[in-house]
């Protein structure tokens, strides 16, 4: 295994929690690795996942018929999801269409809705089951079963970071871990420094967040003075063995951790920012994680991964009504800022926001355990959903793809988690399949043997 | 199979490569020629170019053509053929490689792979010298050593080759190493521990020739050497403590531990490795007692991830075995034929049909005769009590559903619902939702009958009928059935036990009549309806049947006509097919895989139940047990190939054998509930060269930091060749001689110069060998992340050497001293220790750990309590405490952590230091936590 590190990794010890500013030319030089090849527009990633499957029907894909056959069953057989599910649903949220481009969005979202010209929307989204668990890999990892790495990682394994004092690949979770947990954010088969590091975000001393990041115990002064014997120490050793790269990595290493105590800190304390920044974004942690992703991207964070929350909180079996609005309530505004401040700031051009969920949901109503009762909610739904993008060399103002009369299922130019992949990897100027790792004799691909780029949401 | 080949020794003749070797004539001929090797020039070029397309991929590959093969290679297509032996410009090969036009260019442009002069030169070069292939080395056998290799000390024939390759370069073995530094090396080699100061004075000043030997056969006799080695070995078996893969939380292994310790064990009691091989695969098929320890060998096939699909479960345990084992990547050929190696997917399903019909025994096993407290007994009666009846009853109901259900079914074959992968069940079900298992069963079982079966019979002959003439057809079959069944007063209400049923079931003929079906999916529900009425009757006559056995009931003949129903011949052939054993209603739920078909409401509860008594085995009374395997006795069902790794899409019929490139084509197929044994034995077959290839290998990467093979599981076309071909045979053929030990072999190598040499950084030599492949120094080596933990405890004397037992978990930081490699290895969870320190990942097999350098790793040595609290506990130490002077303290430090005496001027450095706070104890710590953290604690020279 780590065939791609071998030959040099004596010589070539990886600083840095990416690999900095070594990758490309190690990548370059080993032709198992010559991914990159053109400069894409992103350079760095914000993934808002509604974990737990945000409805199609109720946000991004009005459907009028829907209304019409309310409280009837469809005419056709309900698809199969993971529970049974009975007459049609309508939506009890109002759309009107918005911006320029009159892309219509619910009023669950009444700010992020102020956006759409910036934002394309693909309405045609499909995964492969209805489970939460299995979709959730395959929307991270491109394999529902199997133990694949991340995109985060992916990305982080071939483009490096561009600060080298921060992870280059965070989750943001607040309170606890998503349904699937670690596993969300895998390194897999790719060295472990690229699995993403996760933050709870329902914290808010900064200092808290990384692991080891202070001593507590000592002054300042006291570890200036430590750190000083330590690397006295340190070069007396490599003194009498001299050229041995990976001693003299260890001390680079020590200068390095040195500096990241105050670095690292900076980066995930949002209160450094001015307080109308601040408001921008709005309370709670959902919005406040996002504008910590903010200052993450800025700082060169390659990955950023927004969870909404622990386990599923979109899953919304039950009434629809209540729990949906809740969910949007928490992270309308902070999107809506997001979008907008990272626009302000000319960074949206290079930043790619991502926002889904693993799947989406049913038109259909949910029953209930015994028989007929319903639930006023929807099951998951993997035949069709929908999802936004914005930034990173998007099409603002797009709509793509369209499903069946009522949402259940993508029809109109389908796009895979695959799909998606590619043209995430493409927007960062990545040619998704000759992006591999030789892993097990085998070379891997984020996107395995599928993936079509959907140019038509590409700018 | 010719070996050497004959132009190798040609070739071989007169050239200066057994220079080098004075000393080992008789040595049989390399396997690697100096001048054009097909080995080591030519296959690479074609596995990395032309293999893709033209390789052993049948699907993949294009125009017929196969270039791994050399009479392939030589046919001719259109009077050309892609290598003509001897004739250059006749190959078409040579010709389509130096084309510029792009659509006759080797490789295809849109491949985006060329050939460089010096590659195609090559090519050429090889043809003109007559295109002999080779086989790929890995596969070739081990020669058999000469006298005079066999007697010669193994640690000089190791040097000899190693000198000879340096020699060829202008370069050589470093000086020896300090025997402070030797002892230290060889002490975290073979136990992960460091020397104590005692040890490292008595090695220093031993005078005696063999001092050093003794270390190492102290060090090997040492339990901390099992714990060490055992630890390597558990990197390759993928070991861990919980399931993985699972949704919410995670769920622990109750008996991982017994695996781990038999491991431990195994290497301390220097079990020779076929042997432990045989017992890791096949231990319930060598004979043992049932309660032999050495059944919790099966683990290294039972500890893997736990996923819910049963087929990535069996390729997880190929992988193990093939990439873990012989360092081949068969995993690669579950959905295509390998593109590089020959490995067809003919013989991963062999492998696959192979270890399919093995699951955990109902009961696992005692390891030993451990202590079985009555209470921990009693406990599991009453939670597998539980668990039963709960499992038996919601099978009743169950069952007797799916019995009312037929209709509901057979309209979905009806529909055309494809062919369901049953492999895994995800979705949450209620009563009135199809289960997948079962539809499939219903398929399988209309099968079996044809059109002449008494009830089935007219549904296959309606089933070819046109649906605008089915209505009619119904009528007319039922007519002509009715006609051949004769008289229907022989049969009509009265039936008893003496009463046979006529050729066709007359309740199907009286349904059919009577609803007069119109279309397929209208028959299924007709069938569904004499189905449902037959088990309603059942039901009902049950109970009247029950009620003549109650105190008031009145007692009746059983040949009474009150029984006509219960007792009839034409209601048993209907009920066959509801409850007959086989039939696709009569579902094993004490098969816990199936409980998922369960309905959701009822799922929780009986998993619950299986999993109460996984709490209570969890529990530290409870008796160890084998997570064992045992293989089915009944006849196994065919395997086929699946296409594209898609268990619905069967392919060829596949035999339970071993893989085809390492067999002979008369071998036979492993005998049936002893197929694992047959492949150990395979495995393990001294025929088989590379078993031992690839565990010699590992040995030495563990050794010197990198292997000779230094792709250690992978030895195909794709992998890298061996730095030393000749060594690494040698050392696998002496392996064998010496009845497979492995403390031989530790000792062999750590007895050599190579191994002895020092550390010394030579830029000169760097620059000749940047990777020192040649080993012109010892490598230096950062501690694992389970050396380090143990030497911080080591360090500050807190270590528990206790072995083996139920892994302990580090909370909140506080610190469980005992070794690393007993900690909870949690697959959903990597703990922070592990992912930040390269441990290996749990999921899958390796050989060898990645090696990073990130910052999280000196911010663990510069601010983490961990390493504050052991620098506390040293600076503790009664043996520190006991005196003030600052020297003395300072030299106890220095032997202590770095097996050698401080010099003046780092006994000076650090009084510096200690005085700016007035030698208080608080400075200590912090010059006790430098000394922890500093780069001579965590390398070994």
């Amino acid at each position: 295994m780590m065939t791609a590190h071998l030959s040099r990794r004596r010589f070539l010890f990886r600083s840095g929690l990416g690999i900095g500013s070594l990758a490309l030319p190690q990548l370059l030089t080993n032709a198992a690795l010559g991914g990159i090849h053109s400069p894409g527009k992103a350079k760095s990633v914000i993934h808002v996942f509604l974990n737990g499957g945000m409805s199609q029907v109720d946000t991004f894909d009005p459907k009028e018929a829907l209304t019409k056959w309310g409280g009837k069953e469809l005419p056709y057989e309900n698809l199969q999801t993971e529970r049974k599910t009975g007459v049609a649903l309508p939506s009890p949220f109002e759309f009107s269409r918005h911006g320029q481009c009159g892309t219509p969005v619910s009023d669950l979202f009444p700010q992020l809705s102020k956006c759409v010209d910036k934002m394309a929307v693909i309405r045609s989204m499909h995964a492969e089951l209805p489970s939460h668990e299995l979709s959730l890999m395959l929307m991270n990892s491109g394999h529902q079963r199997l133990v694949r790495p991340s995109l985060g990682s992916w990305l982080n394994w071939g483009m490096g970071s561009e600060n080298e004092n921060l992870p280059g690949f965070v989750a943001l979770c607040p309170g606890g871990l998503p349904v699937g947990g670690t596993n969300n954010w895998r390194s897999a088969f790719l060295p472990g420094v690229y699995q993403g590091a996760l933050i709870d975000t329902s914290k808010e001393d900064p200092k808290k967040l990384i692991e080891n990041v202070r001593n507590p115990s000592i002054t300042s002064e006291q570890q200036l003075q430590q750190f000083d014997l330590l690397q006295k120490l340190n070069r007396r050793h490599l003194a009498s063995r001299e050229g041995e790269p990976a001693l003299e990595a260890r001390i680079q290493s020590f200068e390095l951790a040195y500096r990241m105590q105050t670095e690292a800190t900076d980066a995930f304390d949002i209160s450094q920012e001015p307080q109308h920044i601040q408001d921008m974004y709005g309370k709670g942690a959902q919005n406040r994680q996002l504008l910590m992703a903010r200052r993450l991207i800025e700082r060169g964070v390659r990955f950023v991964q927004a969870w909404h929350g622990p386990s599923q909180p979109w899953d919304s079996h039950d009434n629809i009504k209540k729990t949906h609005r809740n969910v949007a309530n928490q992270c309308d505004q902070g999107l809506a800022a997001l979008v907008n401040d990272l626009d302000q700031r000319g960074l949206l051009e290079e930043t790619l926001i991502l926002c889904t969920g693993e799947f989406g949901r049913t038109p259909t109503v949910e029953l209930g355990i015994t028989g007929g009762g319903e639930t006023l909610g929807r099951d998951h739904n993997h035949w069709g959903f929908s999802l936004w993008m914005a930034g990173g060399g998007i099409k603002g103002g797009t709509v793509y793809g369209a499903t069946d009369e009522f949402g259940f299922k993508a029809v109109e130019n389908p796009v895979s988690i695959h799909d998606l992949h590619a043209t995430i990897l493409h927007l960062l100027g990545i040619d998704h399949e000759r992006f591999t790792y030789r892993h097990a004799g085998r070379d891997f691909r984020l996107t395995d043997v599928h993936g079509k780029v959907v140019h038509q949401i590409v700018a | 199979m010719p070996w050497p080949s004959r132009t190798t020794i040609r070739r071989l003749a007169g050239c200066c490569y057994l220079a080098g070797l004075i000393g080992l004539a008789g040595i049989p001929s390399p396997l690697w020629a100096q001048e054009i090797s097909y080995r080591r020039d030519i296959l690479p070029i074609l596995a990395d170019n032309c293999f893709e397309c033209h390789g052993p991929d049948a699907k993949q590959r294009e125009a017929g053509l196969r270039l791994d093969i050399r009479e392939n290679a030589l046919e001719l297509t259109d009077g050309r053929a892609a290598i003509v032996p001897e004739k250059v410009g006749e190959s078409e090969l040579i010709r389509r490689i130096q084309s510029t036009d792009p659509d006759e260019v080797m490789p295809p442009p849109e491949s985006k792979k060329a050939l460089s002069a010096e590659q195609i030169k090559s090519l050429g070069q090889w043809i003109q010298e007559g295109a002999e292939y080779e086989r790929h080395w890995a596969f070739e056998p081990i020669p058999r050593l000469n006298a005079f290799l066999s007697q010669e000390p193994p640690a000089k024939v190791i040097d000899h080759y190693i000198t000879a390759d340096l020699q060829k370069r202008q370069l050589s073995l470093s000086a020896p190493a300090s025997r402070a530094a030797l002892i230290r090396r060889a002490t975290f080699d073979l136990t992960g521990l460091p020397p104590k100061w005692q040890e490292v004075q008595a090695f220093v000043f031993d005078d005696a020739p063999n001092a050093y030997e003794r270390v190492i056969d102290r060090l090997l006799a040492s339990p901390a050497y099992g714990e060490r080695w055992g630890r390597h070995w558990l990197d390759l078996a993928r070991y861990a403590d919980t399931h993985g893969a699972s949704a919410i939380g995670f769920q622990r292994f109750p008996f991982s531990y017994t695996y781990r310790d038999y491991v431990v064990q195994a290497f301390n009691e220097g079990r020779p490795y076929n042997r432990f091989i045989e017992e890791q695969i096949a231990a319930d098929q060598l004979d043992l007692a049932p309660n032999d320890p050495a059944h919790a060998a099966l683990g290294f096939l039972t500890i893997g991830r736990q996923f819910r699909n049963r087929h990535d479960v069996l390729d997880d345990q190929i992988d193990v075995i093939t990439r873990g084992l012989l360092g081949l990547t068969v995993a690669c050929a579950r959905c295509h034929d390998h593109k590089f190696d020959a490995i067809p997917t003919s013989d991963y399903y062999s492998l696959h049909a192979t270890l399919a019909n093995s699951d955990a025994p109902p009961e696992l096993p005692l390891v030993g005769s451990p202590d079985v407290p009555d209470r921990y007994q009693a406990e599991l009666d009453r939670r597998k009590k539980h668990r039963d009846d709960l499992v038996y009853e919601q099978g009743v109901i169950m069952r007797s559903r799916l019995r009312m259900q037929v209709g509901m079914y057979l309209e979905e074959l009806v529909k055309g619902t494809p062919e369901q992968d049953t492999s895994t069940t995800f979705l949450s079900y209620r009563t009135d939702e199809w289960r997948p298992v079962v539809l499939e069963n219903w398929r399988r079982y209309l099968r079996t009958f044809d059109e002449s079966d008494s009830v089935f019979g007219p549904w296959h002959r309606l089933s070819k009928i046109a649906a605008e003439d089915f209505k009619e057809a119904t009528q007319d079959l039922v007519k002509s059935l009715e006609e051949e069944n004769g008289d229907p007063k022989k049969f009509a209400d009265e039936h008893r036990f003496s009463q046979r049923s006529p050729k066709w079931n007359p309740r199907v003929l009286e349904e059919l009549k009577a609803s007069a079906p119109a279309s397929m999916l209208e028959l299924a529900r007709a069938y569904g309806r004499i189905f449902e009425a037959t088990h309603r009757r059942w039901l009902s006559e049950l109970l009247i049947a029950s009620e003549e056995a109650t105190p008031s009931g009145t007692v009746v003949p059983d040949e009474d006509a009150k029984h006509r129903i219960i007792n009839s011949d034409i209601e048993r052939q209907l009920r066959h097919h509801l409850f007959a054993p086989g039939t696709p209603t009569t579902l094993d739920f004490t098969h816990r895989k199936n409980v998922g078909m369960l309905n959701r409401g009822v799922t929780g509860p009986v998993g619950g139940a299986y999993g109460a008594i996984d709490s209570l085995n969890l529990e530290p009374h409870a008796p160890p047990r084998a997570m064992a395997l045992k293989e089915s006795t009944t006849e196994p069902k065919p395997a086929f190939v699946f296409e594209r790794g898609n268990p619905i899409r069967r392919g060829e019929l596949v035999r339970a054998r071993f893989l085809s490139a390492l067999s002979n084509s008369s071998s036979t197929a492993f005998a049936n509930g002893q197929r694992r044994l047959g492949l150990a034995r395979a495995i393990v077959d001294p025929q088989n060269p590379l078993t031992r290839r690839v565990l010699v290998n590992w040995v030495w990467l563990h050794h010197f930091g990198q292997g000779l093979v230094a792709t250690p599981d992978d030895f195909g076309t794709r992998g890298r060749a061996p730095s030393h071909p000749e060594l690494l045979d040698y050392l696998a053929e002496k392996f064998h001689l010496e009845g497979w030990s492995l403390k031989r072999l530790h000792k062999a190598i750590m007895l050599s110069n190579t191994y002895q040499q020092s550390a010394r950084e030579d830029s000169k030599a760097r620059e000749i060998d940047p990777e020192n492949r040649y080993l012109w120094r010892m490598p230096t080596r950062r501690l694992e992340m389970e050396a380090m933990r143990d030497s911080l405890l080591s360090a500050s004397g807190e270590l528990d050497r206790r072995i083996g037992g139920r892994p302990f978990e580090e909370k909140d930081g506080n610190a469980v001293p005992r070794r690393s490699l007993y900690a909870f290895v949690n697959r959903d969870v990597i703990s922070n220790l592990a992912s930040t320190f390269d441990a290996a990942n749990p999921s899958t097999c390796t050989l060898e750990r990645p090696e990073t350098l990130v910052p999280q790793q000196t911010l663990f040595a510069l601010n983490s309590k961990y390493v504050q609290e052991r620098a506390a506990k040293l600076i503790e130490l009664p043996a520190l405490a006991a005196t003030d002077a600052p020297r003395a303290r300072i030299q106890f430090l220095y032997r202590r952590l770095f097996s050698r005496e401080p010099t003046p001027q780092e006994i000076d450095l650090g009084i510096q230091y200690l005085s700016k706070e007035n030698m208080q104890k608080s400075i200590w710590v912090q010059y006790a936590h430098a000394l922890l953290a500093s780069n001579e604690f965590h390398f070994l020279d």
